[in-house]
């Protein structure tokens, strides 16, 4: 049998009212949730605003395009000039075994070295692609990409238009001026002559994008600071609220059980109880049940945390609404924004939670504690 | 006198209702030698219980004195009154007001919380005490579980809790058939005879309080002259109700006329 004590007392009368305590410890819960997952919340927001900002400071140049649906011809006034396209080359520099590819160098190709590796071939063996064999010329390395890096090869474009039955056919094509002054002209020119076919960006252009969207980008993480102090201040207010209610509730409920308690309170008076010992009951009544509720709260933290403060946050993804620019890149952009936002407390935060629990137990019941004991014995002891 | 564990000077108790002033004792001298068993009685509103309060620490007089042992306690502050209340009192209600939640024994053993008592030596102490009310085999149940008597005999077990120099029964028989009733009234006799109680008892029921040693009688608060000895006798030797004859405490029934005692 065990011995009794105040903090058996105390369980035993906080355990005899089952459906009150219950439901006290359920509302209390959700006040200490909000309390865990609040500052869970902000944490996750200023990951998410830490992140755009290191997005936006390693964001690449996009590569903004004119394209060709259909084969294009010779284009009058243009000329080709293959020194000048030689500094622009795009052809891999870094060879590590074999030759580089020449232009008119049919049948042949570049490969890098994770695909040669991939394949066990090398420099001088036959490789069969789309039907057609190819003598491989050289191996490079994939600038910056290492062993993971993209496996590709290089061919002759004719080649390449061949064997994937793109006869004539370009996707790209970068033309550059020799007077810059001329652009603007050359561009409208071929914008004239295809215009259902082309689509013409200028280099000037590409800059007004880029600034548009460095503007853009600047406009988001401005946008997400200025959430992510609004949300700050949601956040205090709603903590103080969720204090504030988990206080009044232990408050109101403390209240209650000690006037429905008043005669036990005279009985224990009148057996010797004095005002503290009186008063201690009560308070560990109430630190008890929410220390109960406590558990309770961090569960539901645990479990809604993402949820809670999805709810009660203000939103931290800066491209909730549609915002002007390039449209591939924004997506990508604000889907992996939105998607690191999850809130997670830590487990500081859920101990933390249960101190808070402890401490806002002890400060509802403070009152009603104190006014138990400063009831007279003889008044609690009439009292039905 | 050495003897005296309880005197009143002059006791006077007034309430106000509104502007009305109700004197609900007047005048109370009273003194308790150790080992009396008094019953005091009267109607209601007599005063009975404002004076048991007052005996009991609970409430403080307008005027007067209240002298525990030598200390008068209208004096002592209200914070170190609960000392006098755990050590040198022992309150019976007469509705039991045991704490629901406690079995038997635990309800015995709450006045001692929180004294030099170890846990082991207050639970001995319960055993004792229950084993003396011979409800040994309750000692686990919970009040609701046990019979009107039963819960009772546990209210007196743990009134005598820390071995008080007095105890106040305050109808401990009005909520109490009439068998049950004798079955108290004989304990507390018992009580008084066999271990010295020294016990004051407030009661409607003149058989009741007959039964005491000596029987006083309070009328609109002030407490009258007459006094009576009641049928027992201290220490030792009883008066039979039934015959009158004189018979030992220790006999269950009387060996003259057969009555139960």
């Amino acid at each position: 049998m065990e011995h009794l004590g105040v903090l058996t007392r105390a369980l035993r009368n906080v355990s005899r009212r089952k459906i009150r305590v219950l439901l006290v410890v359920i509302a209390l819960g959700f006040s200490l949730a909000i309390m865990i997952s609040i500052p869970a919340g902000i944490v996750a927001n200023q990951e998410a605003t830490q992140n755009l900002s290191e997005n936006y400071e390693t964001m690449d140049t996009p590569r903004g395009s004119f394209t060709i649906s259909r084969p294009l011809y010779e284009i009058t006034g243009v000329c080709l000039n293959s020194s000048f396209i030689d500094s622009y080359s795009i052809l891999p520099t870094n060879i590590t075994a074999g030759a580089p590819l020449y232009e008119g160098d049919s049948g042949r190709l570049l490969m890098s070295s994770n695909l040669s590796d991939y394949f066990g071939v090398g420099v001088g063996d036959k490789v069969e692609i789309y039907g057609e064999y190819f003598s491989v010329v050289g191996i490079y390395e994939p600038a910056g990409q290492g062993s993971s890096g993209t496996r590709e090869v290089y061919m002759n474009i004719s080649d390449a238009q061949i064997i994937t039955g793109n006869a004539g056919n370009f996707s790209r094509l970068d033309i550059y001026a020799e007077d810059v002054s001329n652009v603007d002209g050359i561009a409208e020119v071929i914008e004239a002559a295809y215009s259902d076919e082309l689509y013409v960006t200028t280099y000037e252009d590409r800059l007004e994008s880029l600034n548009n969207m460095q503007e853009m980008c600047q406009t988001t993480l401005e946008n997400a600071e200025s959430t992510l102090g609004q949300t700050q201040a949601t956040a205090f207010q709603e903590i103080v609220i969720a204090i504030g209610a988990t206080s009044l509730i232990v408050l109101f409920t403390m209240l209650y059980t000690v006037r429905e308690r008043t005669k036990e309170i005279g009985i224990l008076k009148a057996i010797g109880f004095s005002n503290l010992n009186v008063m201690s009951q009560f308070m560990i009544e109430g630190i008890l049940m929410s220390l109960m509720a406590g558990a309770v709260g961090i569960v539901i933290g645990i479990v809604g945390a993402p949820m809670i403060s999805m709810l009660l946050l203000p939103s931290v993804n800066p491209f909730s609404t549609p915002q002007r620019g390039f449209p591939g890149q924004t997506e990508n952009f604000g889907t992996t924004l939105s998607q690191s936002v999850t809130a997670t407390p830590d487990p500081q935060t859920l101990l933390l939670a249960f101190g808070v629990a402890a401490l806002l137990g002890a400060l509802g019941s403070l009152y009603p504690a104190w006014r138990a004991s400063r009831t007279s014995p003889m008044e609690a002891l009439r009292y039905e | 006198m050495s003897n005296l564990v309880l005197k009143t000077e002059k006791l006077h108790k007034v309430y106000k209702l509104g502007t009305r002033k109700v004197h609900a004792l007047s005048e109370v001298d009273l003194q308790v030698r150790k080992g009396d068993f008094i019953s005091i009685m009267g109607p209601s509103g007599s005063g009975k219980t404002t004076l048991l309060n007052m005996l009991g620490c609970l409430d403080k007089p307008t005027q007067g004195k209240v002298i525990l042992d030598d200390v008068d306690v209208t004096k002592v502050h209200e914070k170190d009154l609960c000392k006098f209340r755990k050590y040198k009192i022992g309150f019976v209600f007469q509705t039991f007001n045991l704490m629901p939640y406690l079995n038997a024994i635990e309800n015995v053993e709450l006045p001692m919380e929180g004294t030099e008592k170890s846990k082991d030596k207050r639970r001995k102490r319960a055993q004792e005490l229950l084993e003396i009310m011979g409800l040994s085999k309750r000692e686990d149940h919970r009040p609701q579980r046990l019979s009107a008597g039963e819960q009772q005999r546990v209210a007196i077990a743990r009134a005598l809790a820390n071995n008080p120099t007095i105890l106040l029964a305050d109808e401990p028989t009005g909520n109490l058939d009439v068998q049950t009733m004798y079955e108290i009234v004989r304990l507390l006799s018992k009580l008084n005879i066999n271990h010295g109680t020294t016990i004051i008892m407030v009661t409607h029921d003149s058989q009741v309080a007959s039964r005491a040693g000596r029987m006083l009688f309070l009328n609109d608060g002030r407490l009258l002259k007459r006094e009576r000895k009641g049928m027992h006798l201290m220490k030792g030797e009883l008066t039979c109700p039934g015959c009158r004859k004189k018979i030992q405490s220790n006999h269950k029934f009387c060996p003259h006329c057969g009555k139960e005692l």
